[in-house]
């Protein structure tokens, strides 16, 4: 029996090295993975010991601060629901999203920019803590823009532009949370099917519909083929491309107009012929020109960001892909397989406002230590030129027509010449999403917006009135 | 003089016991009080009187089982201590009955051959136990594992391991040379006669019966794998672990196939990622604190252990997951240390048994050994994500009445089989 003895003795010593081995990989092998693992919230934790810098609006209101108890800081949102998709949340339990993530390491004062102030201030016995984050967020802005969509009680986002610098002065989603709750309501939050946790204006996917014009105008303009002035005819409201029916709009025909007609009233059978006539290349082209393909360059964790362009199997298709004629029809008017972000639209605008050149977006304006020295300070900066400034000066002639006599008249004002272009995007089995594209004043652009409705009725509709009542607030008219 | 070296053995492990406290105290002594210390004290008085009932009862046993023993029991109430001080007092008192009866067994059992006589009755009572438990048992997590007596709960399967391994040392020492007969071959193994099988048929189908009403993968694994060792040890025959395993793997396949809650502890061991903060929450918890730990660990009550509130971050952190607390806080080197305490602690068993020299005390130390080597490996396995987790204690540290009390009386029959071929081989 000894013998044998020996040898279960041996087993055992072999399973419990097989124990030591795998604690291995996870303490040693695994353990900067797994601190890292966004389900693991013990940095959270840590880093609850360090009063974290505050967020400030752009007035210097307090958007994120501190309640300290015991050594611990819990944060809290004095704007609540206000704008907690783009905010974020710092919770020990769920741990961070949104700025707050992205942030993290000046909020809690260990970017690398900061480690000799904190040598100082240990040398000094001052107690350290994180530096304070400026946004360009215009409140009132911001608060008119989400008040509109809550009082249409439908889901969607708004995000506005300042078009000389790329500043976001508001970025609203709706249905949106209070983030002083979030552990209360942390399963309810989840399992909404409004998504109140999705930051709508940079991770939401939508079709662009009409609003895509914008885009095969400016390809169209480009290519000398096609002029403001430029004649179609169209008497059957539908129109046969290789044997695949493309309609207007209630089927409407339009007889005898010019292409800045075929935008204002948004003529589907003409921009079909448009986009067949320019071809797959010179569109993709353009939607690359615009930024589409790219996650935009923002303030926010670049998993909090999707990239905008042709979506195929639920990934980004590649630009290269081979469509055939019909879908590079239904491209042309942003039917199809093209998908959009609410940011990504409103940069098509501000670029179109700023005679051409598309500014990087930002809502992080400057980062200031506690004794309010600036560590980091925003500067403006062109990101992309998709078109030219001529270009950008046709389309906006073409844009105010869409308001004053188009699809956008419901978002027309005596106080200020706006300039859009409308989309209704048809969206299988519910209402289709509404969107608003544009900027004001017309003749010298401040401010640029991308409004989404979504289960909407037709574009300007829902969306115009929207977006006319935010560029006003965002222009204090 | 074998009490003399168990003497020096304490030094250590009581030195240990010391710094451990205290470092626990000093790192959270704005929550604790500094009265809770005493439990130290006392946890010292019941070994220095566990130790000096040896010199009298039991002067030749082992000197390493005890100290071994009391090193584990400091290093749980160290960390229950840590996780709430107030759990730590109710350990100690159940500390005080485990070693109650451990002196109860050393000096009024004096030699386990006794019991060889009780085998069928003991092993009829380590059955109702478990009968008991899956009638009246309450379900925790899914498993079925526990029952509510007199405003206590009670772990019976604790105890009936214990019966059951008794049990089976008196028969297959009495079935031996039966069980050892070679009538054939299969790829060269030799093989018992089929009639022979019976005993393996009958403990696969308890097994099997624990799976599948206790909806519990790691006991059954726990008794099945003790009963294949005593097996091997027996007879020296391959082929009862060989065609062992594979009836418990396809007992463990129909298990799976069968019954969702054994379903579900597969797929969260296979990836828990996806229900991190469901099913999953526990496994994902655990492998987050114990990778913490990293290389030297957190340090003694310096781990993210807890909630602000008081609650613990993994659930049965005090029980199951001990272990996790541990890893995160000690780090590999002392989880390894931890896991090298055990590998001793059970190669003394095994070697109790090589030394003692009749078949049912070795095989009763055989069983007890392996149970106890198996017992820390089925649930240091489950909270590291190498085997399906599965709600058993870890013996000796893990907070539970049931568990420490069972654990001593195992010890204590361990004490006496040395004893007695200790005194054996000095005449």
């Amino acid at each position: 029996m000894n013998a044998s003895i020996r040898r279960l003795f041996y087993v055992m010593a072999i399973l419990f090295g097989s124990l030591v081995a795998v604690l291995a990989w996870w303490q040693v092998v695994q353990t900067d993975n797994l601190a890292e693992n966004p389900l693991n919230t013990r940095k959270v934790f840590a880093q609850m010991r360090i009063e974290r810098g505050l967020l400030l609006d752009a007035d210097r209101g307090e958007l994120a601060n501190n309640r300290r108890e015991g050594e611990l800081y819990y944060r809290e949102y004095p704007a609540g629901d206000l704008a907690p998709q783009l905010l974020g949340y710092s919770d020990p339990v769920y741990g961070r999203v949104g700025l707050e993530l992205s942030q993290n390491d000046y909020l809690t004062g260990t970017a690398g920019e900061m480690e000799l102030l904190n040598a100082v201030n240990m040398i000094m016995g001052r107690e350290s803590r994180g530096a304070d984050v400026s946004l360009t967020l215009d409140p009132q802005v911001q608060r008119t823009a989400l008040g509109e969509l809550q009082d249409l009680g439908k889901r969607g986002a708004v995000v506005v532009i300042d078009v000389e610098t790329g500043a976001v002065l508001a970025m609203a989603s709706a249905p949106t949370y209070d983030p002083n709750l979030l552990e209360e309501n942390w399963v309810q939050l989840n399992s909404d099917p409004g998504a109140p946790l999705l930051n709508r204006a940079t991770q939401g996917l939508y079709t662009p519909g009409s609003a895509f014009k914008l885009i095969t105008t400016a390809a169209a303009l480009e290519s000398g083929e096609f002029t403001p002035e430029s004649k179609f005819t169209d008497n059957e409201g539908s129109i046969e491309i290789y044997g695949n029916t493309i309609n207007n709009w209630r089927d409407l025909p339009f007889g005898e107009h010019d292409f800045s007609e075929a935008f204002s009233q948004s003529i589907n059978t003409t921009y079909a012929q448009v986009g067949d006539r320019l071809g797959q290349d010179r569109l993709i082209e353009y939607m690359r020109n615009f930024g589409l393909y790219e996650k935009p360059p923002f303030d926010l964790s670049p998993d909090e960001m999707v990239a905008s362009g042709r979506y195929e199997e639920g990934g980004l298709a590649s630009p290269a892909d081979e469509l055939d004629p019909v879908q590079v029809a239904w491209t042309a008017i942003g039917q199809e397989n093209v998908q959009v972000t609410p940011l990504q639209m409103a940069m098509i605008a501000q670029a179109i406002a700023n005679g051409g050149e598309m500014m990087e977006p930002y809502v992080v304006d400057s980062i200031s230590d506690f004794d309010g020295t600036i560590i980091k300070q925003a500067i403006p900066t062109v990101w992309k030129r998709p078109i030219e400034a001529a270009t950008a000066r046709d389309i906006t002639g073409m844009m105010i027509k869409v308001v004053n006599e188009g699809t956008g008249i419901k978002a027309k004002t005596d106080k200020v010449q706006i300039a859009a272009k409308t989309g209704t995007a048809e969206v299988d089995g519910r209402g289709p999403n509404a969107w608003f594209v544009g900027f004001a004043p017309a003749e010298d652009p401040k401010v640029a917006i991308a409004v989404v409705i979504e289960d909407a009725d037709a574009g300007g509709g829902m969306a115009g009135p929207v977006a006319r009542k935010t560029l006003l607030a965002a222009l204090g008219l | 003089m074998q009490r003399n070296r168990e003497l020096v053995n304490f030094l250590p492990v009581l030195l240990l016991m010391v710094i451990g406290f205290a470092s626990v105290y000093a790192a959270r002594s704005e929550q604790i009080d500094a009265s809770s210390l005493s439990y130290g004290l006392f946890f010292v008085a019941l070994f220095v009187g566990a130790h000096l009932l040896l010199r009298l009862a039991a002067p030749h046993s082992d000197p390493y089982l005890l100290p071994l023993a009391a090193l584990l029991s400091a290093l749980g109430i160290m960390m229950i201590y840590r996780i709430d001080p107030e759990l730590a007092a109710a350990q100690t008192t159940w500390l005080l009955v485990g070693l109650g009866l451990f002196a109860a067994i050393v000096i009024f059992l004096r030699d386990v051959r006794k019991l060889d006589d009780y085998i069928y009755l003991l092993g009829v009572l380590g059955i109702l136990l478990l009968v008991l438990t899956i009638i009246v048992g309450d379900e925790v997590n899914g498993a079925r594992l526990w029952i509510r007596f007199a405003g206590m709960s009670i772990q019976p399967g604790e105890f009936a391991k214990v019966l059951i391994i008794i049990f089976l040392a008196g028969y297959l020492n009495s079935k031996r040379e039966l069980l050892s007969t070679t009538t054939w071959h299969l790829a060269g193994i030799p093989m018992p006669a089929l009639k022979h099988l019976g005993p393996l048929v009958t403990m696969w189908g308890l097994s099997l019966a624990l799976l599948l009403l206790m909806n519990d993968f790691g006991t059954s694994l726990l008794f099945f794998g003790t009963f294949l060792a005593m097996t091997y040890a027996a007879t020296g025959r391959l082929a009862y672990p060989i065609i062992g395993g594979a009836l418990f793997s396809g007992g463990a396949i129909l298990a799976y196939m069968t019954r969702t809650t054994v379903h579900t502890r597969v797929d969260i061991w296979l990836n828990p990622w996806p229900e991190a903060s469901g099913s999953g929450y526990q496994i994902v918890q655990s492998i987050f604190a114990i990778s913490d730990g990293g290389l030297f660990g957190a340090g003694l009550g310096k781990g993210y252990l807890l909630f602000q509130s008081g609650e613990t971050i993994i659930p049965a952190l005090h029980t199951d997951f001990i272990f996790s607390a541990i890893a995160e806080e000690l780090g590999l080197v002392g989880a390894t240390a931890l896991i090298i305490i055990y590998l001793l602690l059970s190669y003394r068993g095994f070697k109790i048994a090589i030394a003692s020299d009749d078949g049912f005390s070795k095989l009763l130390a055989v069983g007890l050994a392996a149970g106890l080597a198996l017992q820390t490996f089925v649930i240091l396995g489950g909270v590291i994500k190498l085997i399906p987790l599965t709600g058993i204690t870890l013996p000796f540290v893990s907070y539970g009445g049931s568990s420490i009390v069972a654990n001593y009386a195992s010890l204590a029959l361990l004490i006496i089989i040395s004893n007695r071929s200790n005194a054996g081989a000095r005449r």
